[in-house]
């Protein structure tokens, strides 16, 4: 086909077509409106509030959720103010007192077990998930180093 | 005799009998040594020869004069042989246990294990303590039947005992127990020509309860949480006391030694955590005219020194369980001790034995129940271990909610 001045124009203009459709396309949804977000956020904040709350040894809170992280008056929090020497930027990693390469439910867990004489969490359990939560929240901003000591 | 809040002038406690005196252990140590010369000594120094000390209390000799004290001197072994050689003449020792933070004996048996532990040592020191002085949070929730424990396993120590209140101990009652059973939560006597002060720094928080009906267990729940953002900035010495301080200090010469004992450091350390008193700057006022002033807190579960003006201070460890070091503010002349391993209960506690020394120093020595008290290493340091970690205070407790406009930013920064 002779490329004609108004072929050229016409094969242009169903280019920007096509373009328009595929980027919204990937775009994949709507844009955020800032009231979605609101509940993004809620969502999360709520989880760092009951991980707080377990961290900080609230009884009510574990017996809500049917769980026992320690059964020596030792909460979390007695011995990582602000959730400090946690480390969660630093996992996954080798960790020494479990012996293998560990992620931070793993750590949790073994605090929970060890030193907290506690029943260990279903790796995948809300508690877990909240507890998670809280110490990233308060860790946030520290500098991920996966894999260091 | 002890004087209560100021009302008496105390006699000087010199009926205390002093026991043989011994030269400190002279075991050989020139590895150490020569290892803390490789690390602070400046090139071309030769470490000192024929010093003759135990490691630990080289060590702290390294700790108590400073880095930067020893920078300033300019030859660091000659500093310490200076003053070991006066440390092997220890005029008098005494005892620090501090922060046994003990629960109801069955709930929390290792606590029990590591008080009675330090109370055995304390009562087989050779030369023996003077006296010991316990430095609050003898309890966890303040529960008569922990300070009953506390006063029951204390029998073993036959030796002298003062005591001041830690926050743990208090707000149940208000310290009506404590009080009861340990007396005056501030005091002071002199001993061997030294005046000794124990100050009151936890009963001070402004009222949080009152307005919120807290039931006296919620009160003291709230208090016992170190990160905790309900309490507040609750140490402090408060006028009455800073008005008996500013008397009990003018009465005693500029020149002569004085040791303070307070539950709280004196300083400035990190105030999220109470690791200070808020009135610090008055409390230093009073005591910076003097020449020889050694303040011994506890509260901070740590090993720790700064020096203010001409005051130098030493953090104590606790039995029960060590703190990390906070995020920010651990001084610089602070060697730092090792990273924990939190399987192991008796790393990172322990007590101090304590003396005074010819030239009216205090010496310390760390009693920690594991081999390495100072870290060597950035990667077994309690102050190394916390590189690149970012601390925030928590919400669950907070009064107004979730900050979600610094959540937000946060994200916003992070792009």
């Amino acid at each position: 086909m002779k490329l004609t001045r108004k072929n050229w124009i016409s094969a242009c203009g169903a280019l920007a077509v096509l373009f328009l459709v595929a980027s919204q396309a990937a775009a994949h949804k709507e844009k955020h409106t800032p009231e979605q977000l609101k509940v993004f956020e809620e969502v999360f904040l709520e989880q760092v509030r009951i991980g707080d709350l377990l961290f900080h040894g609230d009884a009510e809170t574990e017996k809500t959720m049917g769980v026992q992280l320690s059964r020596t008056g030792m909460s979390c929090a007695m011995c990582h103010p602000f959730a400090s020497d946690t480390h969660p930027h630093e996992f996954p990693k080798f960790q020494e007192q479990i012996g293998k390469f560990s992620t931070l439910r793993d750590m949790i867990n073994w605090c929970i077990e060890k030193p907290n004489e506690g029943v260990k969490l279903d790796s995948d359990s809300d508690a877990m998930k909240a507890l998670e939560a809280y110490i990233y929240w308060s860790n946030r901003g520290s500098k991920l180093e996966p894999g260091t000591h | 005799m002890i004087s209560r809040r100021g009302d008496l002038v105390a006699s000087a406690a010199d009926d205390l009998k002093i026991g043989k005196r011994e030269h400190m252990d002279k075991t050989d140590n020139r590895s150490e040594r020569l290892a803390m010369q490789k690390e602070l000594g400046a090139k071309g120094e030769r470490p000192a020869r024929s010093l003759g000390i135990s490691r630990r209390i080289f060590l702290h000799k390294s700790v108590l004069a400073g880095v930067g004290g020893a920078a300033a001197a300019g030859w660091f072994p000659f500093l310490n042989t200076i003053e070991v050689a006066q440390a092997a003449q220890t005029s008098f020792r005494f005892a620090w246990i501090s922060d046994t933070h003990m629960y109801p004996r069955e709930v929390n048996t290792r606590f029990v294990e590591k008080t009675i532990r330090a109370f055995k040592e304390v009562q087989a020191m050779n030369p023996p303590a003077d006296f010991l002085i316990i430095g609050g949070d003898i309890g966890q929730l303040g529960n008569p039947v922990e300070l009953e424990l506390g006063a029951e396993l204390l029998k073993e120590v036959k030796t002298k005992k003062v005591y001041i209140p830690g926050e743990h101990d208090w707000y149940l009652d208000m310290g009506k127990a404590w009080e009861k059973m340990f007396g005056a939560p501030y005091w002071y006597f002199d001993h061997k020509g030294v005046r000794f002060i124990g100050l009151d720094t936890i009963s001070h928080a402004k009222d949080f309860w009152t307005i919120k009906k807290m039931t006296p267990q919620e009160r003291m729940g709230h208090m016992a949480t170190l990160d905790g953002t309900v309490g507040g900035a609750w140490a402090a010495v408060g006028p009455e006391q800073l008005a008996w301080l500013d008397r009990t200090m003018s009465s005693w010469p500029k020149d002569k030694p004085v040791v303070i004992f307070s539950h709280n450091p004196l300083f400035d350390y990190y105030a999220p955590w109470n690791f200070w008193v808020r009135d610090w700057r008055e409390v230093n006022e009073i005591l910076k005219r003097h020449d020889n002033v050694t303040s011994v807190h506890g509260h901070v579960h740590q090993v720790l020194y700064h020096e203010i003006g001409k005051m130098r201070s030493i953090g104590m460890l606790a039995t029960s369980w060590p703190w990390p070091y906070a995020p920010k503010g651990v001084p610089k002349l602070t060697k730092c001790m090792v990273r924990v391993d939190p399987g192991d209960y008796f790393d990172g506690v322990g007590w101090s034995a304590l003396g005074m020394n010819s030239a009216s120093k205090v010496d310390n020595e760390y009693v920690m129940w594991r081999k390495d008290i100072y870290a060597t290493a950035t990667a077994d340091s309690g102050c190394g271990d916390n590189r690149n970690q970012v601390l925030h205070p928590r919400l669950a407790d907070a009064e107004t909610p979730p900050n979600t406009a610094d959540a937000s930013r946060a994200r916003t920064t992070e792009k």
